[in-house]
């Protein structure tokens, strides 16, 4: 029976070829589709699920708010894990993070190579993270200074095989004793390392409550409910970060701090939900983003949605042809469920053949969609067991998905009604089938206006007026190992022809440092006059090179000695300070030993500009002059930048012998801040297309169907005089009716997700209403270019031989 | 009225030529009745859609009220054709999506011509023809012999100076075919210019000439 099912299922694909790769083409596009997306959304989803204690660990995360600007941190204060193990007996270890260092010179023979993913960590490390040794004892490998573990790569990186154990590392200058080499740590781990150091080595303050400079990992004991054990961080911020800064500040307890408008707020959360909904200062690295998640799998599932339209909307099309057949079989005897059974077959071995195709389809595509999703994802991880037996199931379900409808529609055909031909009018007209021609059209302009008002947002933050100039500024990192020969380096650059300015600081518009400081409008600290603000180190040249913009007062000279002493800030701060002219007044900070108000006189106020993302608002910024060097940034005017650059190198290895050079422009660097955004962009246009084709290939097999069912009325129709122009409406106005509904969906729903979407930025643009007209026109543009190509061929057929074929 | 010179027709089988109509000379004078005879497939049809400039002549001239239809491009054919010449089909051709009223609207939509005028010719018509009371039923509802009422309503519509039928009354019953060749009989005297295509010698002589087919050929 099978068999019998399956030869008239062949006979009929192959009978009706047109219609055949129609389906298999737009069912294969969909499923290889879904299959990578599927592939990506398993990845995302499986962050730090390899730790065998997972369910148990948690980060420490705190949301401060001093003085206006809230910060929300990944890190927290250094004795913060240590005093809650001491306390809770529900801790059962911690494990602390430092990285504020940030990368490492790492010596290799007589070479330094700059690494990046480097760490310092408590040794209990491993004790809460599943980071499995291939040689050395990990329970011990940090509990002394001056040792490091490091990664399989990166001991064969370094000495050519992976047992290191007892090899020395110099880094930064400081020898490391090698203690052990553990496996790579896996791809989907929120943090990456390939050194990590002991956490002795790591110069800093320690025993402050109230910096928060460590990523802390709590590891629970079984049984406890996290959500709980969180309310006890108001007693241990009172017990002991109160106590602390009562010795400066004039405050008794947390309810009195956030009755003045502030917080200190500390979290907990689960390890595994830190690469999808964490966006903090201070992450381990870049992590995901839960909405690209729901994003990519709707998108997924629209994409074959669409697919499975275009095989019910020409199953049913045909139907009319295949009416003679089922009124045939249906008189011979034959039951419904016997006709379900053949229509389904028929679209199981459809989707069964388009599946196949679309694996190869995936796996060629698969190196595009990693550099568009930014993965690295493998053929591979089609084998996996999660996916392997849906991969297989899914053509059935497909197949059952888009068969079902057409077949029910089918196999209720009337046998009478069927061989007296009364159905074609009927089929002619299915409004399920306009309907689902609609949905695949809005899910297109929806599409298409998305991509519109992503890349209108990425140009808007290209065009913004920054408020400095970003561009031909080149920037050099690590001046800091120059030393003192910082200034000179500086000076012997200016010297280049090319070079109109310079400036030594750290701390730009772009990422780079960033430093904030507690400073307060009164010579005393307390919780109403305080306020959080970024405190830069510049130098006298630093508003010139950037073009910052002056709007009181001056900047920073060297003509006036008393300038150390003096802050420029910018207007958000200004306006703290107060309104009108703010030249003169004082603002204090309290970094000296004794907490004695220390008093600094605003010179100047620049005019605000985007020294974070644009999707921050400009918070407060003072600037001091002093000497942090530890980058150099250069206003060029030349042609050829990538000479200069080899003169600035050159310059470079004569007074820094060994040291790496490092180089980016501030434009590109700004660029990267947004490649999340762009990725966004790229992902929306990509699908877009592809949901465009898919769509359009059904429109296009709908069209052919009609055109070949009005043949005869058309001949009629040029024969009574109707020109090939009217003809060509004719045909087509019923398709663009279905656009233009599809639009009335599309639209509202467009302008309510992009709007959410630009929430995220603190500077929008607007969605005008051109984005609509554009998706609008573009999409009936394309519906008329698809059906029309049917259209005109059937306006200028010969009536005469379309009437004699009846 | 019309007449063609030295037309041909062929049809490429095979890679070779088969000539359907070969060297037709014939003229129709205004007012003439003329029955077209011949066997089945001697090219009858073939001859009416030509005149009716439903398909070209493969080779030939045709001049149509003093104009070289053959070298007038598509447009301007279509214009003469919507203008002067009613078509009758053998096979009806009814659109089965209009009613009947819609149907023989139809051509004069593609006239432009207004609304309202449109309601009283078709209003007039169907009165003549006696079928009011169908005038909202769909084609498939309706009997061979009104379908093709239909088809002939329609035809005149636009009040054309030429009528081409091919076979009108090939589907109807004798009784109904005497009636559509008294109204071709009162539409000539009118003066209408008809020319027909018959199998039926009773039918043909309602016509005032007969040109015989045979072969693609005219028998004298
Ligand atoms: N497109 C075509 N290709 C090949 N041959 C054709 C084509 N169109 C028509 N013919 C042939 O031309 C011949 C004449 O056809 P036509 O329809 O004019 O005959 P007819 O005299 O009207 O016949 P009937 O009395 O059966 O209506 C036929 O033999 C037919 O097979
Ligand atoms: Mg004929």
């Amino acid at each position: 029976m099978i068999q019998n099912f399956l030869k008239v299922a062949w006979r009929n694909l192959i009978k009706n070829r047109t219609f055949s790769i129609i389906n298999i083409t737009g069912l294969a596009a969909g499923l290889a589709c879904f299959i990578l997306i599927a592939l990506y959304v398993i990845d995302e989803l499986s962050y730090d699920r390899f730790n065998e204690k997972a369910d148990r660990i948690f980060r420490i995360n705190a949301d401060i708010r001093f003085g206006g600007a809230d910060l929300k941190l990944a890190t927290t204060s250094d004795p913060m894990g240590p005093t809650l193990k001491k306390d809770y007996p529900q801790v059962e270890e911690f494990v602390r993070f430092y990285t504020a260092s940030g990368s490492k010179q790492v010596k290799k023979g007589d070479q330094y190579i700059v690494e990046a993913d480097v760490m310092h960590a408590d040794s209990t490390l491993f004790n809460v993270f599943t980071l499995p040794a291939l040689h050395g004892d990990t329970r011990t490998a940090l509990n002394e200074p001056n040792t490091v573990v490091i990664t399989a790569s990166t001991a064969k990186k370094y000495f050519a095989t992976t047992d290191a154990v007892g090899k020395i590392i110099e880094a930064d200058g400081t020898p490391y004793k090698v203690t052990a080499v553990i496996r790579d740590i896996p791809r989907n781990s929120h943090f990456k390392a390939d050194f990590i150091f002991s956490m002795d080595n790591v110069h800093y303050d320690w025993g402050s409550y109230l910096s928060h400079n460590l990523q802390t990992y709590l590891l629970l004991k079984p049984g406890t409910d996290w959500k709980e054990f969180q309310k006890n961080f108001r007693q241990f911020i009172d017990k002991y970060v109160v106590a602390q800064a009562r010795q400066f500040m004039d405050i008794s307890n947390l309810d009195e701090f956030e009755r003045a408008g502030n917080k200190l707020e500390y979290s907990l959360m689960p390890l595994t939900d830190i690469h999808l909904h964490s966006d903090r200062l201070s992450e381990m690295g870049v992590n995901g983003n839960i909405q690209y998640v729901y994003v990519f799998s709707a998108v997924a599932l629209i994409v074959l949605l669409i697919a499975c339209v275009n095989f019910m909307n020409l199953s049913t099309a045909r139907s009319a042809n295949r009416a003679r057949e089922v009124g045939i079989r249906k008189v011979l005897g034959t039951a419904r469920d016997s006709l379900i059974k053949q229509f389904l077959v028929e679209s199981i071995v459809t989707s069964f053949i388009a599946s196949i195709i679309a694996v190869g389809i995936a796996i060629l595509l698969l190196p595009y969609f990693n550099s568009l999703a930014n993965k690295d994802l493998t053929v591979g991880g089609l084998l996996d067991m999660r996916i392997l037996p849906f991969l297989v199931l899914l053509p059935v379900i497909v197949g059952v998905m888009a068969g079902s409808y057409p077949a029910l529609y089918l196999s209720s055909f009337k046998p009478i009604a069927v061989l007296k031909g009364k159905l074609s009018t009927g089929a002619k007209k299915s409004t399920v089938r306009n309907a689902l021609v609609v949905f695949q059209f809005a899910t297109c302009i929806f599409l298409v206006i998305g991509t519109i008002v992503v890349y209108n947002q990425l140009r808007y933050i290209q065009s913004k007026k920054l408020g400095f100039n970003k561009d031909q500024v080149l920037i050099i990192d690590d001046v800091g190992e120059l030393g003192n020969n910082a200034a000179a380096f500086k000076n012997e650059i200016l010297k280049l022809s090319g070079v109109s300015s310079g400036t030594l600081s750290p701390f730009l518009p772009v990422p780079s440092w960033r430093n904030d400081n507690t400073m307060s409008r009164e010579p005393v600290l307390d919780p109403k006059s305080g306020m959080n603000m970024q405190t830069w180190t510049v130098d006298a040249d630093y508003a010139q090179t950037l073009g910052l913009e002056l709007v009181q007062g001056r900047f920073f000279s060297k003509d006036f000695p008393t300038d150390s002493a003096a802050v420029v800030i910018n207007e958000t701060t200004a306006a703290w300070v107060g309104s009108g002219n703010v030249i003169g007044k004082k603002i204090y900070n309290f970094e000296s030993q004794d907490n004695t108000p220390i008093p600094l006189t605003i010179i100047g106020v620049v005019k605000n500009f985007h020294y974070e993302s644009l999707k921050q608002q400009i918070g407060p910024l003072m600037m001091r002059l002093g000497k942090v060097t530890g980058m150099a940034s250069f206003k060029v005017n030349t042609s050829n930048i990538q000479s200069l650059v080899k003169e600035v190198e050159k310059k470079w290895t004569a007074m820094a012998p060994g040291r790496p050079f490092r180089y980016r422009f501030m434009d590109e660097s700004f660029n990267n801040m947004y490649n999340n955004e762009q990725r966004v962009g790229k992902i929306a246009f990509t699908f877009a297309v592809l949901a465009i084709i898919i769509a359009c290939l059904g429109l296009f097999g709908l069209a052919t169907y009609m055109a070949e069912q009005r043949t005869k009325e058309i001949g009629i129709r040029k024969v009574l005089g109707a020109s090939v122009q009217g003809i060509v409406q004719l045909l087509s106005i019923d398709f663009l009716k279905l656009v233009a509904i599809s639009f009335v969906f599309a639209a509202p729903a467009a302008w309510y997700f992009m709007k959410r979407w630009l929430q995220d930025f603190a500077y929008r643009i607007n969605i005008s209403w051109w984005v609509f007209a554009v998706a609008g026109v573009l999409a009936i543009v394309i519906a008329l270019v698809t059906v029309s190509y049917q259209a005109i061929k059937a306006a200028l057929a010969n009536p005469v031989q379309s009437l004699r074929t009846e | 009225m019309l007449e063609l010179k030295h037309i041909s027709k062929w049809y490429n089988v095979g890679g070779k030529p088969t000539f359907i109509l070969k060297d037709i000379n014939l003229s129709i004078q205004p007012g003439e009745f003329v029955s077209i005879m011949g066997p089945s497939g001697s090219g009858k049809s073939t001859l009416l859609h030509i005149m009716g400039m439903l398909d070209d002549a493969s080779e030939g001239e045709y001049y149509f009220m003093e104009q070289a239809v053959h070298t007038l491009k598509e447009k301007q054919r279509s214009h003469l054709y919507k203008q002067h010449i009613g078509f009758v089909f053998q096979a009806y051709h009814l659109i089965d999506e209009l009613t009947v009223y819609e149907n023989i609207e139809t051509p004069l939509i593609y006239q432009n011509i207004k609304s309202s005028e449109r309601k009283a010719l078709v209003a007039d018509i169907l009165d003549r023809f006696n079928i009011v009371g169908k005038k909202d039923l769909f084609p498939t509802q309706l009997s061979g012999g009104q379908q093709q009422l239909v088809g002939i309503a329609r035809a005149l519509i636009a009040k054309p100076q030429l009528l081409l039928a091919d076979e009108p009354t090939g589907n109807l019953n004798s009784k109904q075919g005497e009636e559509i060749m008294e109204l071709f009989k009162q539409l000539n005297d009118d003066g209408v210019t008809i020319v027909q295509v018959t199998h039926s010698e009773k039918n043909a002589a309602y016509g005032s000439r007969i040109i015989n087919l045979l072969d693609g050929r005219i028998e004298q």
